[in-house]
């Protein structure tokens, strides 16, 4: 690095340093372009450019970035260097010579970094906030100052054992921004030692906190200590609020250490860690009015915009100084978030972590995929869905300790013996475990970079389906076996044949309702869309059905014969209420469709043919990954156009499928009661069903007779399937 | 000080002139045009990668002798596709919301499907409401949601027109 040679030459009024400086070596020797440069610029006419080989038109715009100082030179800096800003006084130790200013300044470098963290962690890059601290930047030479020294080493440790969760997620393809660290010194030695110095600290602040409620409760003192700042009216308030905030560095880095722990065995003192944290997050937000009020200063400008408690500017900050430096950060300038929404950030982080917490290591897959879509309903951001996922996958199984063939097993409703059969050295099984690690992965991201991942699953599940299939053909032919054990391993494969079928289905159903999430359709694509999720929850439906049939089969089969009692009978005839739920989807999604071809093929309004193209173009666009897989078979656009081509009102009235749904929804709830997650959404499937039933009703009655009838879908009450909302205008 | 209230500019829709880049005399035009209402500054060279290589898929739209709009593209291989692609699109304030950015848009794209592209694409941020609804009437889907796409945090869409096979007919109202 260079930056010796630079410091050097840096001149005390800020102007860039003289180059010419810069010795040649035993190989080189400098030579003046400039003639060389004159004779091109009078050759060149307008708009002429010099290109070569190596130098086109697109590497001359790619080799330009506006306003990047490390390529662009009119670009203007205050401190050319850290050495140069430290020697400028940008970063004083003792920040001040009075004790109370002090203190109050330290504050303020606390909240600031805590503000420049969370700004961090929701996208910017290191060297633009955390590490635009410049005590952070050199941090050994804060050693004097005992407070902000452990307060930085925390955070210095801290940041650092937050990149190592994220980069092991390695599911941070388009936030890659926030595990830029190369050239930034996150490396510190000792930092391992960071919790003591921290808690010797807050000792020594506890101590003096108790000194001055003895002092103001006219106690005598055993000890003589000297007091943290000079004005005795706000000791109590600056110890209270160092404090809290030390205590929420210490909580906050062991909640990374547990978490950490590998199977889980950490969680249960997280939560206790998380519980402390957000204790002392309370703390800090109502230690805001002292800080604010304590020197009588009113600030300029918003206090909900500032990134200190007290609401003044912090000292020891220079957001572009890295911007010269190797840190890999990006030119513009970036807003840090609020102090006030900084603590929000944290407040909702230690939520989700501790959600994550108190997940019961359930190894029932399906449950598990249930947990994971919860939790992610909650749009929880990098840092907790990284922990999410390293909880889930660690050495290859399932909270470390699962193999993903037991897993499989599991979900395929096979008996607990299953998981050590040798089938699991088969090469599709092998596959399969794989691709359900990945998968596990996957749920774990962000719904954007999420969808289109599981996309292009879809062709590996459906690849894996035949693969597993073929093995299972290879092995056994046509002719069944009379071999205990050619059975069981018969009595395998079908089940996981059927299990991977169910699971490739469920994939191709979140691929689509992740669109509704991400704002991918627009109304006049709805039609087509919930044809198609129509057509996959069909599917979905029919195989887990084909498979609780076959594990109770199976179930049945190893117990001791006996007669079919006429219970036994009703529950086997009984359609189970997991397919019923889907039944219930099932209903509503022809509902919405056939409505939406009715709407289309008789209202001009909802006709909506583009100068280019056509229906059928988006409609391969959009299902292009599934059509690709064959999920489902024998579905394509003409067999679109044909369910829905003839739907006309008088055909609408003729069915009401949202009727259907209400009844299904009936039947199903009690066997929900003890899950309040799909007794909510039933409930909202249920309201949803009444008002589009009554909807559909009146589009009936008055679709063909009022042409300004104006019809909008809503996700008022369910996330994919929408309110219809009829209005005449 | 208050914000003045928009002035639209008064115009017919038939005086305004569309025509497809030019030459260098062009430039300074398209440049002052994006500087101004978009918030990415670009090189020099940015601008003349696209108009030097492509120049007969920029267009501008004049208003008595002024430049109002204009649309910078760029087409070429992508994966195994012919794609079109648009990178600036812009038109003035007071001239908004009266189908010149449509009719600028709607060239290129009619000049790339003639150049034998099979798509066209562009990114637009989620929060673009006439951008989407202008590429939504043209035909563009939002194939991709790209997180946290833009440096304010702001996500974006993909959005992409794939044109029917070459065989089929246009419908008529492309015929002008």
């Amino acid at each position: 690095m260079s930056d010796n040679a630079v410091s050097e030459e840096a001149s005390m009024d800020g102007h860039p340093p003289n180059l010419a400086s810069i010795p040649a070596s035993d190989s080189t020797i400098w030579a003046d372009a400039c003639p060389l440069l004159h004779a091109a610029c009078t050759g060149l006419r307008d708009g002429e450019l010099i290109h070569g080989d190596n130098f086109n038109l697109f590497a001359a715009m790619s080799a330009l970035e506006i306003m990047d100082p490390k390529m662009d030179s009119g670009i203007v800096r205050t401190y050319y260097s850290i050495d140069e800003a430290i020697e400028n006084g940008a970063a004083p130790i003792p920040i001040s010579p009075d004790s109370t200013i002090d203190v109050q300044c330290t504050i303020d470098i606390m909240d600031h970094l805590l503000a420049c963290e969370a700004a961090w962690h929701k996208g910017h890059s290191l060297a633009q906030t955390v590490f635009s601290c410049i005590y952070l930047l050199r941090l050994d030479r804060t050693a004097p100052h005992a407070l902000l020294h452990s307060y930085c080493r925390v955070t210095r440790a801290t940041c650092k054992a937050v990149v190592s969760v994220v980069s092991d997620a390695r599911t941070h393809e388009e936030e890659d921004l926030f595990t830029m660290i190369y050239g930034l010194p996150l490396n510190g030695d000792g930092d391992d030692k960071c919790l003591s110095m921290l808690n010797a600290v807050e000792e020594t602040i506890s101590r003096q906190l108790r000194a001055c409620k003895a002092a103001s409760s006219k106690r005598r003192l055993p000890e003589d200590l000297e007091p943290l700042q000079s004005n005795p009216n706000l000791e109590e308030g600056f110890c209270k609020a160092l404090l809290c905030r030390l205590r929420f560095r210490k909580h906050f880095f062991h909640i990374l250490a547990c978490m950490k722990r590998p199977q889980g065995r950490g969680l249960e003192s997280a939560r206790k860690h998380i519980a402390s944290c957000t204790t002392e997050l309370e703390s800090i937000l109502k230690s805001a009015d002292f800080l604010r009020s304590c020197f009588g200063e009113s600030c300029e400008g918003d206090i909900n915009d500032k990134t200190t408690a007290s609401g003044r500017e912090p000292i020891g900050f220079d957001a572009m100084l890295n911007s010269r430096l190797s840190a890999p950060m990006p030119p513009r300038a970036i807003k840090i978030l609020s102090w006030k929404k900084a603590v929000e950030y944290f407040v909702k982080l230690l939520h989700d972590l501790d959600v994550i917490c108190s997940h019961s290591l359930d190894d029932h897959l399906e449950s598990l995929l249930r947990f994971v879509v919860q939790f992610q309903k909650s749009q929880p951001d990098l840092v907790a869905r990284s922990h999410l996922q390293l909880l889930l996958v660690q050495d290859g199984k399932l909270y470390g300790r699962d193999p993903f063939f037991a897993v499989i097993t599991k979900a395929a409703a096979l008996p607990e013996a299953s998981k050590n059969h040798d089938i699991q050295k088969n090469e599709s099984i092998l596959q399969l475990g794989m691709l359900v690690m990945n998968l596990l992965k996957i749920l774990c991201t962000n719904a954007a970079w999420q969808r289109r991942k599981l996309g292009k699953l879809l062709q590996d599940w459906r690849v894996i389906c035949v693969q597993v299939e073929l093995a299972f053909r290879n092995a056994f032919g046509e002719v069944s076996s009379s071999s205990n054990d050619e059975n069981v391993c018969m009595k395998i494969f079908q089940h996981i044949l059927l299990w991977v079928e169910e699971q490739t289905y469920w994939i191709a159903f979140r691929f689509l309702i992740l669109g509704f999430e991400l704002e991918l359709y627009s109304t006049s694509e709805y039609c087509m869309v919930y044809w198609y999720l129509y057509a996959v929850l069909i599917k979905l439906a029919e195989k887990t059905h084909l498979k609780m049939t076959v594990s109770y089969d199976t179930a049945k089969r190893k117990g001791k014969k006996k007669k079919d009692s006429p219970k036994d009978l009703a529950r086997e005839s009984r359609i189970p209420p997991a397919v019923l739920f889907l039944q219930c989807y099932i209903c509503l999604a022809e509902g919405l469709t056939m409505m939406l071809a009715a709407l289309r093929n008789e209202i001009s309004v909802f006709q909506s043919p583009g100068p280019f193209n056509t229906e059928q173009e988006k409609f391969a666009q959009h299902f292009e990954l599934l059509q690709r897989a064959c999920i489902p078979d024998h579905v394509s656009y003409p067999s679109y156009k044909e369910s829905t081509t003839h739907a006309r009102f008088s055909t609408l009235a003729m069915y009401n499928y949202f009727k259907d749904a209400q009844r299904i929804v009936k039947e199903v709830k009690s066997s929900f009661s003890n899950d309040p997650d799909r007794l909510s959404e039933l409930r909202k499937l249920e309201q949803v069903a009444e008002h589009n039933s009554v909807a559909q009703n009146l589009i009936c009655r008055l679709g063909a007779l009022d042409p300004s009838l104006k019809v909008s879908f809503e996700f008022s009450h369910h996330p994919f399937f929408p309110t219809v909302v009829v209005k005449r205008s | 000080m208050e914000a003045m209230p928009e002035e639209k500019a008064e115009f017919e829709e038939a005086e305004i002139k569309y025509v497809s880049y030019g030459g260098e005399h062009h430039l300074p035009l398209i440049m002052n045009l994006v500087d101004q209402e978009l918030s990415e500054p670009y090189s020099i060279f940015t601008y003349r990668y696209f108009v030097y290589l492509w120049p007969q898929l920029s267009f501008l739209a004049f208003h008595k002798g002024k430049c109002v709009g204009t649309v910078v593209c760029k087409m070429g291989e992508h994966r195994n596709t012919f794609r079109g692609y648009i990178a600036m699109l812009v038109v003035i304030k007071p001239y908004r919301g009266r189908g010149i950015a449509t009719e600028l848009v709607t060239r290129s794209i009619r000049m790339m499907m003639e150049s034998g592209c099979e798509e066209v694409t562009l990114e637009a941020e989620v929060t673009n409401k006439g951008a989407l609804a202008l590429y939504g009437r043209l035909g563009f889907i939002r194939a991709k949601r790209l997180f946290h796409y833009y440096l304010n945090g702001v996500d974006a869409f993909r959005l992409k027109l794939l044109f029917p096979p070459p065989r089929q007919e246009l419908s008529p109202s492309l015929d002008t």
